[in-house]
């Protein structure tokens, strides 16, 4: 206990969360937006064609059906494009960072020793273009988990391995240190 | 004893616990049956009542067989060469349930009321990854249950390193430290639950109000009668019978509250072992939990102005649990209702092995009043407003209830403002919050296993932001402080969590 100190924290010069660099999403992320996009279009156009075959009466006001597709879809595509710029994510020596959200920019921040386990997803359309995403849990309950999506393939299992000798480490130390 | 203390060889549960089987089929076929009960008894005049109570007596003597046969099947013992706890279980269906004694959380003994009646116990299971206690011996009588329960837990230390498990074990007859007196028990029951009762009783008015109606709407010889009492309400008598609903509802939820309190938690005792406390409570089911304060997440204290008065105060525990829904920790938060400040005191203590100090505070900012302002007066007032002017004015008639109104909900916005404050030290984060009940939420960073910051675009200018803590027990939020500052705090949680050596559980 001799070398046991207890400073005080100067909290100014603690690494700042805020200043951290933050990656884009691989570009390629923002085409699977758009395909989702396109296919939102593709089932409301059909769904309008199928209503006015066979709803008669609402063919009075046929005009009003692409209006509001097209309202949607446009809408759909900027908050796409908007939400797209706005995520990104890091990784440092301790803790990885995860920001998201047009209308509330939220960070989310996991210290790795308190990572639970790490998945590793991979969607039809984003494995067309070797992405995936990278889920990573906690023991705080769902809301708390960070997924990062739009990461290329390779990167992504790299990512998890890390994050999984991360982990192991953190388990090796805590075990050293219990006994 | 030298049977009692022998779990190798395969035995049965208490021969009167067939008793218990019977009344849990039962149940679950009264259960999967009642829509034909309730016709039947509706129709009770129309039956046959040979029949009926041929048919009666044959569900019965049906039940009974099955519940025999259950106990029969049903056997539990130890397996030491595998450190196994193995049930074998079912009727038509024979099931064999292995438990490795290492995965055995916890041992849980309970009675419900028919238990209690014929004077056994009931002794749970919890594993670990499993939702549902799976393995739960029904009838056990309490000797049995209690050496089993040490022979488990005891089996369980054996295979794994932790040496948690010992000190539960060390001795179950534990004096209670702590025990809340009856009259505690009363102070929490006509002072707490206010909101949730008056909800379930407005809901439950309205209910009753709208099917009388019904039944009016249907009858033409009541429309005269509807339409008296409409005028006659409109009288000035109106705020006297208000005031006399309003009573009586008052009335009813204190009596309702203080029912409900007594039985549920009638006789609560905590006993200490070592480093656990052991509570037990109930009137009709008695219940025994257990707190272990390693795996205790968030500890919040809630106590109104009244219960300040009469020194009672509430403790919600909530730890942390295996299952990754929201819903299921709820439920496994523990109450421990009426401590006074020296109970207060003690239970921190073994908490958290002091007493925790507020450190300093944080307030938000004021444009946390904005949105409940608007949805509480403004929106609420201009639509009664422009209803009146446009629709019908009749409305006016009982413009009196709208000051009262007006004050209530100031005072409500006002106080929760008020109390709604962060405190922030080395060792604790302390929320405050609550308008009439104001709750504090005890938080070790140490804990902490992710942190969320959060803004909307338009608090960007003036620099207001929310931060949200998950623990393994819950999350907490402090919301529209100044973001600088909040950023810096979310800084140095961070930087205690990823140089601590503590262990989160």
């Amino acid at each position: 206990m001799q070398d046991f100190t207890n400073e005080t924290i100067n909290i100014a010069e603690l690494p700042k969360f805020e200043e951290v660099q933050f990656q884009p999403l691989h570009k390629d992320y923002w085409k699977i937006i758009l395909i989702g996009n396109f296919i939102l279009l593709l089932i409301l156009l059909l769904a309008a064609g199928f209503l006015l075959v066979f709803a008669e009466e609402r063919r009075e006001n046929w005009y009003f059906f692409p209006i509001v597709i097209i309202i949607v879809f446009l809408l759909s595509v900027v908050l796409g494009r908007i939400s797209f710029k706005k995520r990104g994510y890091a990784f440092r020596q301790h803790d990885v960072l995860y920001r998201s959200g047009i209308i509330s920019e939220t960070t989310t921040i996991i210290p790795y020793s308190r990572i639970q386990h790490v998945a590793l997803h991979e969607g039809v359309i984003s494995r067309m273009f070797g992405l995936a995403s990278v889920e990573i849990f906690t023991a705080g309950g769902g809301d708390s988990d960070i997924e990062i999506p739009g990461i290329e393939k390779e990167k992504a299992q790299s990512l998890k391995q890390l994050l999984l000798t991360k982990l192991s480490m953190e388990m090796a130390n805590s075990t050293l240190e219990n006994e | 004893m030298s049977s009692v203390s022998d779990f190798n060889q395969p035995q049965r549960q208490s021969l009167i616990g067939v008793l218990v089987m019977f009344t849990d089929t039962f149940q679950k076929i009264a259960r999967g049956l009642w829509p034909i009960l309730v016709v039947w008894i509706f129709k009770f005049n129309e039956l046959n009542k040979l029949y009926v109570g041929l048919g009666v007596i044959g569900i019965v003597s049906v039940v009974g067989i099955i519940a025999y046969l259950q106990y029969l099947n049903f056997t539990f013992y130890i397996d030491e060469e595998n450190d196994e706890f193995i049930i074998n279980k079912g009727v038509l269906n024979k099931s064999k349930i292995a438990i490795q004694l290492h995965k055995i959380q916890q041992v849980n003994i309970n009675q419900s009321l028919v238990q209690k009646i014929i004077g056994v116990h009931a002794l749970d299971v919890d594993t670990a990854g499993s939702h549902k206690k799976e393995v739960s011996i029904r009838a056990i009588s309490h000797d049995l249950a209690i050496a089993l329960k040490t022979k488990l837990l005891s089996e369980a230390k054996s295979a794994s390193v932790t040496n948690e498990i010992t000190e539960m074990v060390a001795s179950e007859k534990d004096e209670p430290f702590i025990a809340i007196s009856f009259l505690s028990l009363i102070k929490i029951g006509i002072t707490s639950n206010y909101v949730r009762s008056f909800g379930l009783l407005l809901a439950f008015f309205f209910t009753i109000y709208e099917n009388v109606q019904n039944l009016m709407r249907n009858s033409d010889a009541l429309d005269n009668v509807d339409q008296k009492i409409g005028t006659y309400i409109n009288e000035s008598v109106a705020m006297y019978s208000a005031m006399l609903f309003i009573g009586t509802i008052f009335l009813v939820i204190m009596i309702i509250n203080l029912v409900r309190t007594l039985v549920k938690y009638f006789d609560f005792k905590i006993a200490k072992q070592n480093r656990s406390l052991l509570l037990s409570f109930g009137l009709l089911n008695t219940k025994n939990t257990i707190i272990k304060p390693e795996k205790v997440q968030i500890v919040a204290l809630s106590q109104n102005w009244l219960q300040k008065k009469m020194d009672v105060l509430n403790f919600k525990i909530k730890q942390a649990s295996g299952s990754e829904s929201e819903k299921e920790s709820k439920k496994s938060a523990i109450e421990i209702p009426g401590c006074n400040a020296i109970e207060k005191d003690q239970i921190l203590k073994l908490l958290f092995a002091e007493f925790p100090q507020k450190g300093t505070m944080f307030k938000p900012n004021l444009r946390k009043l904005l949105f409940p302002t608007l949805f509480l007066i403004v929106i609420p007032v201009s639509a009664l407003l422009l209803y009146g002017f446009n629709v019908d004015n009749k409305i006016f008639e009982y413009i009196f209830f709208l000051p009262a109104y007006l004050i209530f909900v100031g005072l409500l916005l006002f106080f929760s403002f008020r109390n709604y404050r962060l405190f922030v030290n080395q060792k604790y984060i302390i929320k405050q919050s609550g308008a009439w009940d104001i709750d504090n939420e005890i938080i070790e960073p140490h804990k902490i296993q992710a942190i969320k910051v959060s803004q909307f675009f338009w608090h960007k200018p003036a620099n207001i932001g929310s931060v949200t803590i998950a623990t393994a027990g819950g999350t907490i939020s402090f919301h529209l402080g100044n973001f600088t500052k909040v950023k810096e705090l979310v800084n140095l949680w961070l930087y205690q969590v990823e140089t601590t050596e503590k262990n989160w559980m």
